[in-house]
């Protein structure tokens, strides 16, 4: 890919292919060292349905799957909005970043992001997120987390390449509608997402995120 | 969804000392505009040294109180680099506006200048800034992705703090602050501030209990998820309408007993700070 042509750079995801092994997430943590409690990538477990008795016969209905989320380096991004430092900022290839010395960890942006995207930094005292990979994809190589994935279920590249190669949305349960931060993030979604917000649904490892 | 504000006490120190800050400043405002136009200019003492110096030292607690909130409070300054686009800065602009137009006030209170033009001036500048930092106070919270904090129940409760425990404040300490006796417009309106802050308090919480309310986004069903113990709202509701009741006893008071009105200040403050938390403990957002 030429750098030069990108101007909002995104992530794929293959909800469908996602075994959630979370070596995206590790490889994250590894890669940036992350401390105890901050992942920059996390893997949602979204399970739902119930059994239905099908007359003497209880019939499974339920559902499982996994949603791998990052920053989505929104082209509208909320978390940027409000920082009363202007310490986040979105580069001109679309990587939204925080200058951490301008932080004073008010984490005013953790509370806005509807994707749980920004993380508190304990050690550091700040907050702290994805950044692309900015050095790995600056040098031609791709975030760790793509690299890692043994599904090949991420991608990266410009949104508008990625859309073009797979299509996608942004919109599965539980995210936001897209309308509210435009995520630069496209999901092959699996095949009960649809289910998933008529039926009771629900992350079920909250307390390993 | 684990939130990040689960217990939030300088915030709720924060805003509740600021907001009573606040109401205390406009309920004395209002008794000097109301003076300064009966009596005469000559006349006017309301704004006492004692009073001054409690409105700034309250300010001052809050802004002390706020910077244990951030991770980096040596930076804190630079939360005023965004006044374009965040609220947030707003507000500590704000905070910092009332502090310097209420220090201002208390040097030319000292220096006895009090009937100078540029006071009454000064006077309406605090109290705009007052105004201006409770609204972009309530508008930080009003986020687009919170929607238990977008409602209206988010500025008008704000407000409703201010003119409740602000006028409350003024009453219970106005044998400290005041060095005049007798009947006194400061503790009028303070009444008058104060009776209507509490109906407003007690109507919003009525609403806050119906069912399908319309403007308010909380509903019963929210209360049962409740992540804080259930005892948290019924006691705040209980210890506001007590207070509610003990302001108007000691209002209707021939010899307006004291201890009334302290007893109504604490529950009402009570009542408030488990108010604050509940706000505080029922943040989520949309999505993950």
């Amino acid at each position: 890919m030429t750098q030069a042509f990108v101007r909002q750079y995104a992530f794929y995801y293959d909800s469908s292919v996602c075994s959630g092994c979370k070596t995206c997430q590790g490889a994250c943590k590894d890669k940036h060292d992350l401390p105890l409690d901050v992942l920059w990538r996390r893997v949602y477990e979204v399970t739902g349905g119930t059994w239905k008795k099908d007359g003497g016969l209880w019939v499974p209905g339920v559902f499982a799957y996994n949603l791998s989320m990052a920053c989505h380096h929104c082209r509208k991004p909320i978390c940027g909005e409000g920082c009363p430092t202007k310490a986040i900022t979105k580069r001109d290839d679309g990587i939204v970043l925080i200058e951490t010395l301008a932080c004073i960890g008010c984490r005013y942006c953790e509370w806005a992001c509807p994707y749980g995207a920004i993380q508190f930094d304990v050690e550091r005292r700040i907050a702290s997120k994805c950044d692309y990979c900015y050095d790995e994809v600056g040098a031609g190589r791709p975030p760790a987390c793509v690299a890692a994935c043994p599904m090949r279920a991420l991608d990266f590249g410009d949104f508008e390449d990625l859309k073009k190669k797979y299509g996608g949305t942004s919109e599965v349960f539980p995210l936001p509608e897209a309308s509210v931060t435009e995520p630069a993030l496209l999901i092959k979604p699996h095949r009960d997402a649809g289910r998933a917000s008529k039926d009771t649904a629900e992350v079920a490892n909250w307390e390993e995120i | 969804m684990p939130g990040p504000s689960e217990r939030e006490w300088s915030l709720i120190a924060f805003t509740l000392l600021s907001q009573t800050a606040v109401g205390a400043f406009w309920t004395v405002a209002a008794a000097f505009l109301m003076t300064d136009r009966r009596q005469g200019f000559l006349e006017n003492r309301v704004f006492t040294i004692p009073f001054l110096a409690s409105v700034l030292a309250l300010l001052g607690l809050a802004a002390a109180v706020s910077l244990a909130h951030l991770g980096r409070p040596g930076r804190a300054p630079s939360a005023l680099f965004n006044l374009r686009r965040s609220w947030l800065s707003r507000e500590i602009f704000f905070e910092l506006a009332v502090i310097a137009l209420v220090l201002i006030l208390a040097i030319l209170r000292y220096r006895g200048r009090e009937t100078a033009p540029s006071f009454r001036t000064l006077v309406l500048a605090a109290g705009a800034a007052g105004l201006l930092f409770l609204h972009s106070m309530s508008r930080l919270y009003m986020l687009r992705t919170v929607p238990a904090w977008r409602g209206l129940h988010t500025p008008l409760s704000f407000l409703a703090t201010a003119l409740l425990l602000g006028p409350l404040g003024v009453l219970a300490g106005r044998r400290v602050l005041f060095d005049f006796p007798g009947s006194l417009h400061a503790f009028q309106s303070a009444a008058v501030l104060a009776s209507l802050a509490a109906v407003l308090l007690v109507i919003l919480t009525v609403l806050f209990f119906t069912p399908r309310a319309g403007i308010f986004g909380a509903k019963t069903e929210t209360l049962r998820d409740l992540p804080a113990p259930r005892i948290y709202p019924l006691l705040s509701f209980r210890l506001l309408y007590l207070g509610a009741a003990l302001l108007f006893i000691f209002l209707f008071q021939r010899n307006q007993n004291s201890g009334y009105i302290l007893l109504a200040f604490v529950c009402a403050g009570v009542s408030e700070g488990l108010g604050r938390y509940l706000f505080y403990a029922l943040y989520g957002r949309i999505g993950v």
